[in-house]
């Protein structure tokens, strides 16, 4: 893979919020879904990028249209029909103009990447001479609105068709965009334009990508020939030739690209070649929305907790009202907003997240409580890790969920949510594995969440003063359903020669308890 | 002899602080960097003809600057006075920049002169107590918590200023006129000049998230305007104004705002 989701993830979103001015937006990248908008959920659904055909380069660029089509979408549209039946599909092409008109009078610097996209789409277009009946309809319908020309050839009565129903859908977008109106308004005249077309609006429509339809390679120069002629149909550029050689080369986007290359090549720890040599992993798949962890009113009230620890004050409210004496009163000053553990702040700690299947009942709760723990950590300013462990297809892994190098960020939350709660508890093998990064680390406390026993008793006994003779200091945290369950937890885990276990029996109280080991 | 000031009072700012020094209610600004704080409160001094004393936080004022010294002049020991004491007795504007970032010690001091009863004993100078002119004035400004380690001001010290300004980036249009006060904008590179404002604007957004690490003020707008009317293209002087500073945090920071300037302006 030449991209990594995350880093991906983490340029869609940036780009998404700043193109739709839309900072609540969410990307879903989900291997081989068409780019939709669902507006109402402030969510964009994206591929990735091998969706598309051509070289790496130019599958990253076709990707990067479609994310400022749907930026323009979320901006513009109030609603998103789905692809696969004739009505959705033809709102949602009137759509693609209007929003493309609009958000090009605010991004016009997109020009070059969407004269680019057309051309190399128009290539994976089905020939209209192999296409039968009323899909054959639709295709050449949004061939003929959207781009001004056919691929392939329809008959006579069918093209004055199709012209007079372009003409309709053209002046529909005139029509709103002069008065404002929006998606509604142009959903309120698809039945006219459905009867024009002579189509069925519930008729189900084939979603083929694009790359499935045209197979992995693109011939480069039928794509600078197809440039070439929506360069000449569509703008005036003087020169011809250059304009088109510009636009393949694609230079304003190769720099942003070759940087993402290269960024997706780094690990996360410095120092080691790669992450599976040291047998830790990074959630691949992003395509689990961080929303649903995200407990709002949790967070804030943790923050609002360890409030005086980033201000270093606390409000005292010292007796007033005495006689004035200008000595006594210089000297008898309290320190009415001087606190002392202002320092404790410098703590750098690991936390490593059992995710073995008896969580699985909680494991909701369990994930918010771990974000509201993040969260408060970064408000905080303290330096953190959080790594989590789990079983995927027999296979024991260690996820980097926040390495320490690297800032928290929603990224860190979406692989948290990835992570599916699986497996047993094999912790002395997790901290094995961990003794690489913590040693790089250098933690000065290291907190272990779990719901019971571990399978490896003894090793983990060992992995534990292994852990304390490097200066760290070990604490766990028995998480149970109830407080019996808790501190029975707890009760076992003495044994493990952790320096201090914690009976945590709700969930919304491990935060704090984190917190608090960090105050001593 | 002080200088014109130019400031263009959009949120009338101007008038609520006229009102505060009626009452003499002191007055908290509340703004991110480079929103025109600083030019407010000199243009606002300038207009009720009063001597401006300022004291700058970020620059690690020290308490003695505040209050004073003692000095050893031919074989005398004499007490210079700070500028806080100074402020008071002359009846001045005393104008405290960023004081979220004033040390402990130093907010202890301003806290007691501060308060109700406007007077500090000076055990720097055998406990001599001064007592504030009557129409003596003190605007402070704070930039808001935005990133990690600032501080809050402690609540004894915010309840000393019972007027809160709240100066924050002005809209697009207003942004625009600002320009316009600083430099020429030719009609030929409006547009441009409409766009950095525009680009601006997201970098903010983005930064109010902490979805980046910097956000440009003002001063960057001008600057860009100005920039433009040396003849230099408009991608560029983006490039320059806005986007090389984001480096210092990695490529892919850089990249970001590049794309930004890319499909906005094009080339
Ligand atoms: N309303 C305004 N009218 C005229 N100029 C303005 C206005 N607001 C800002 N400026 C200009 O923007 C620039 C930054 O303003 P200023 O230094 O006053 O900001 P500040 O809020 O004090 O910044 P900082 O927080 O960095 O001290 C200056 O060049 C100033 O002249
Ligand atoms: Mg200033």
């Amino acid at each position: 893979m030449i991209m990594r989701n995350d880093i991906l993830l983490d340029i869609a979103t940036f780009l998404a919020r700043r193109w739709s001015g839309n900072s609540k937006i969410v990307i879903v990248l989900s291997e081989d879904k068409t780019p939709i908008s669902k507006p109402d959920k402030n969510q964009i659904i994206l591929p990735i990028i091998n969706y598309y055909p051509g070289t790496d380069f130019q599958k990253y660029r076709q990707w990067r249209v479609a994310l400022w089509y749907e930026s323009m979408r979320m901006h513009y549209s109030t609603k998103v029909l789905s692809y696969d039946h004739a009505f959705g599909l033809l709102l949602n092409t009137i759509e693609t103009k209007r929003v493309e008109f609009l958000g090009f009078r605010e991004w016009e610097g997109m020009i070059k990447e969407i004269i680019f996209n057309e051309s190399i789409s128009w290539l994976s277009r089905p020939l209209l001479n192999s296409l039968y009946g009323r899909y054959k309809v639709v295709e050449a319908f949004s061939q003929y609105f959207l781009t001004g020309y056919l691929k392939g050839e329809v008959f006579g009565s069918e093209f004055d068709r199709l012209k007079k129903a372009s003409d309709f859908a053209n002046e529909l977008i005139e029509e709103a965009i002069k008065n404002g109106y929006s998606t509604n308004w142009i959903e309120q005249h698809i039945p006219k334009l459905i009867k024009m077309l002579e189509i069925d609006p519930l008729m189900s429509i084939p979603i083929i990508a694009p790359r499935t339809r045209l197979g992995m390679s693109i011939n480069q120069s039928d794509l600078l020939k197809q440039i070439e002629k929506v360069v000449i149909a569509k703008h005036k550029y003087d020169d011809i030739d250059k304009a088109a050689k510009n636009i393949i080369e694609g230079n304003d986007v190769l720099g942003e690209f070759e940087t993402l290359v290269n960024e997706s090549k780094k690990t996360e720890n410095k120092g080691y070649e790669s992450l599976e040599n040291i047998g830790l992993s990074i959630p691949e798949r992003m395509d689990l929305d961080e929303t649903q962890i995200y407990d709002i009113d949790l967070i804030r009230k943790i923050k609002a907790a360890f409030r005086d620890w980033r201000t270093g004050w606390i409000e005292r409210h010292d007796k007033t009202g005495e006689e004035f004496d200008p000595e006594s009163y210089t000297e008898s000053l309290p320190k009415p907003f001087l606190t002392d553990f202002k320092l404790s702040i410098k703590t750098k700690v690991t936390i490593l997240l059992d995710h073995s299947s008896s969580i699985e009942d909680a494991e909701l709760g369990y994930k918010q409580a771990t974000i509201a723990l993040c969260e408060a950590l970064h408000y905080l300013a303290i330096k953190f890790a959080v790594y989590a462990f789990n079983t995927e297809a027999r296979q024991v892994k260690c996820w980097i969920v926040k390495p320490p190098n690297v800032k928290w960020s929603l990224i860190s939350a979406r692989r948290l949510v990835q992570i599916k709660a699986s497996g047993g508890t094999p912790l002395a093998e997790i901290y094995g594995l961990l003794i690489p990064v913590t040693k790089s680390f250098k933690p000065d406390i290291m907190v272990t969440l779990t719901d019971g026993e571990p399978s490896d008793f003894d090793a983990v006994r060992e992995m534990v003063l292994t852990y304390r003779k490097m200066g760290i200091k070990m604490v766990a945290l028995g998480v149970g359903r109830n407080l019996n369950d808790s501190v029975g937890i707890t009760h076992n885990l003495k044994y493990l020669n952790y320096e201090k276990t914690v009976a945590v029996s709700r969930l919304q109280d491990m935060p704090k308890k984190v917190i608090n080991l960090l105050r001593a | 002899m002080m200088l014109e000031v130019d400031y263009l009072d959009w949120n009338n700012a101007l008038g609520v602080l006229s009102k505060a020094y009626q009452t003499g209610l002191f007055a908290l600004i509340i703004g991110p960097k480079g929103t025109g704080k600083t030019t407010l409160v000199r243009k606002f001094a300038s207009q009720v003809k009063k001597e401006l004393y300022s004291v700058n936080f970020s620059l690690r004022t020290r308490e003695s600057h505040l209050i004073g010294t003692k000095t050893l002049d031919k074989g005398e020991i004499s007490f210079v006075e700070g500028i806080l004491v100074k402020s008071m007795r002359d009846a001045g504007v005393l104008y405290l920049d960023e004081l979220n970032a004033a040390e402990a010690d130093v907010l202890l001091r301003l806290d007691e002169a501060l308060d109700d009863r406007r007077q500090l004993v000076l055990k720097e100078a055998e406990g001599q107590l001064v007592n504030a002119a009557s129409d003596w004035f003190v605007i402070a400004t704070i930039n808001p918590l935005s990133h990690v380690g600032t501080k809050e001001l402690p609540p004894q010290l915010l309840s000393r200023f019972p007027i809160r300004l709240r100066l924050e980036y002005p809209p697009e249009e207003v942004e625009l006129q600002i320009i316009n006060r600083h430099t020429e904008v030719d009609s030929s590179k409006l547009n441009d000049v409409k766009r950095a404002i525009k680009l601006a604007k997201n970098l903010r957004d983005a930064a109010a998230l902490e979805e980046l690490y910097y956000s440009p003020s003002l001063r960057e707008t001008i600057a860009f305007a100005k920039l433009l009317n040396t003849g230099i293209k408009s991608n560029q002087a983006a490039e320059i104004v806005y986007a090389n500073v984001y480096d210092q945090w990695g490529e892919v920071e850089y990249r970001k705002v590049m794309d930004m300037i890319t499909s906005l302006f094009g080339d």
